[in-house]
């Protein structure tokens, strides 16, 4: 039972690798996205928005696949398949995190621009000091749900062959014919779910000093 | 007497349609200009322009002596861009819709540009807030938020926000259309209080009394034209024009 759970809590630290760095490329790439989807330079918007269609109109599991086999048929090398993991998990993140920013970014009333140019910030300033925190605000219940669900995709990256939490506790279940680990897995995703949530709580309550 | 706005031959048009077709004034330091008309008729495109929230498509602007855009063949021409970003720190503008950012103070609302445009330090910023809201009469809300205070003491705070950067001229596009009639008074004294100090001043209202009260000129715009201008007593008074009389009539009753 000890070797069991020290396996399982070796899978979930696998499994919060894909979670972490997943956020830290998809959460700023997801802003690039978002203007390159909003740009008034018509190629630049209709690439975007195909790439924004395919992720979110074909499975997370099959990308998974694509990325990683995929150079080994075009280019016939393979590679690091926790790489190709991350690769897939960003591209498809980004473009979801994306549609959440646009959404927010578009919420945002003219007249905080125009006040920001009458009084004289760059650009640069007033996206990052007055636009940003305001969208911020606004797209956290959204963003939480995307976050949420990323804890729980994180099990897909078995398909392509990385020993995360759900690999390990099915290893385990056919070794020892029991769902039992099948179901330690279920309350570690729901635990680490259960602090995701909670974070959201306390950053919308951080923000609720203002209307 | 310096002019502080001079403005020729402005034209601009949206998509085919030309909203001001030929407008030029001037405005001497010191002086407060009205400006009414219809809905419609260009005078918010007017400060929008002047202010660079939009731009011409041709004539002529000279702000405090520099040249914002001349005409050439036939079309604007800006000066450089840095040059733009100087002009426009000589003019504030006070919105119809306040527009302050809700997830600052009511003091950083004021000290932020200060800050970041004026690299003003953070007391020199704040004693120069404080002053402006004690000027206004709300500095018991520095702290505040703007969804904390009613429409007349937002509109207060974005004047003084205005004002904290020391423009030459300021800009008002309908200040009191949001509000109701006491908020309305609370506004007005204010923009009189800054007239009487000899704050240089382009005021787009519907407030007949108050124009004709406070400016020192007025012009009455209609479907992109000045169709009349003139001091106020003899615009608001003994209007030549058919429309201008029908305008004005329209708020008498």
């Amino acid at each position: 039972m000890q070797g069991l759970i020290s396996q399982m809590l070796e899978g979930t630290v696998t499994s919060l690798e894909i979670f972490f760095l997943t956020l830290i490329f998809s959460l700023p790439l997801g802003f690039v996205v978002a203007k390159g989807r909003m740009t008034r330079i018509a190629p630049i918007r209709w690439i975007v928005d195909l790439y924004i269609q395919v992720m979110r109109g074909t499975p997370l599991i099959l990308q998974l696949i694509f990325v990683y086999f995929a150079p080994f048929y075009i280019f016939g090398a393979s590679y690091d398949r926790f790489t190709a993991c991350i690769i897939a998990f960003v591209i498809n993140y980004s473009a979801y995190f994306s549609e959440i920013y646009r959404s927010g970014l578009q919420s945002i009333d003219r007249g905080q621009y125009e006040a920001s140019k009458v009084l004289g910030f760059t650009k640069a300033y007033t996206f990052f000091h007055i636009i940003l925190p305001q969208v911020i605000k606004r797209i956290l219940p959204a963003l939480g749900n995307e976050v949420i669900t990323l804890v729980k995709d994180t099990a897909l990256a078995q398909t392509i062959g990385v020993a995360e939490l759900f690999r390990v506790a099915q290893t385990a279940s056919s070794r020892e014919f029991s769902t039992l680990p099948i179901f330690i897995a279920g309350v570690f995703y729901f635990i680490m779910n259960y602090i995701v949530s909670r974070l959201f709580v306390v950053m919308e309550k951080k923000l609720n000093y203002y209307r | 007497m310096e002019e502080m706005i001079k403005l020729t031959g402005l034209k601009k048009a949206f998509g085919g349609v030309e909203i001001l077709k030929n407008i030029s004034f001037t405005l001497p330091k010191g002086n407060v200009l009205s400006i009414i008309g219809p809905s419609g008729s260009g005078k918010s495109t007017t400060l929008r322009i002047i202010t660079q929230l939009e731009k011409a498509d041709d004539g002529n602007l000279e702000i405090a002596g520099h040249t914002l855009f001349s005409s050439v063949d036939g079309k604007a021409v800006y000066c450089n861009p840095e040059e733009e970003r100087q002009i426009g720190l000589k003019t504030g503008l006070v919105f119809q819709s306040f527009n302050l950012f809700p997830h600052f103070s009511v003091l950083r609302n004021i000290t932020e540009a200060q800050k970041a445009v004026l690299h003003r330090s953070r007391e020199e910023a704040e004693e120069k807030a404080m002053a402006l809201l004690t000027k206004m009469g709300i500095a018991e809300k520095a702290k505040q938020y703007p969804y904390q205070l009613s429409g007349g003491q937002q509109q207060r705070v974005s004047i003084a926000r205005a004002l904290a950067l020391d423009p030459e001229v300021l800009f008002f596009d309908e200040p009191t259309s949001a509000l109701d009639p006491e908020l309305t008074r609370e506004i007005l004294k204010v923009i009189r209080e800054l007239a009487e100090e000899k704050m240089t001043m382009v005021v787009v209202t519907h407030e007949m009394h108050f124009a004709r009260a406070i400016s020192d000129w007025a012009i009455f715009m209609n479907k992109g034209v000045i169709v009349e201008e003139g001091n106020p007593d003899r615009l608001f008074g003994n209007p030549q024009e058919e429309r201008t009389r029908q305008f004005i009539a329209s708020f008498q009753d």
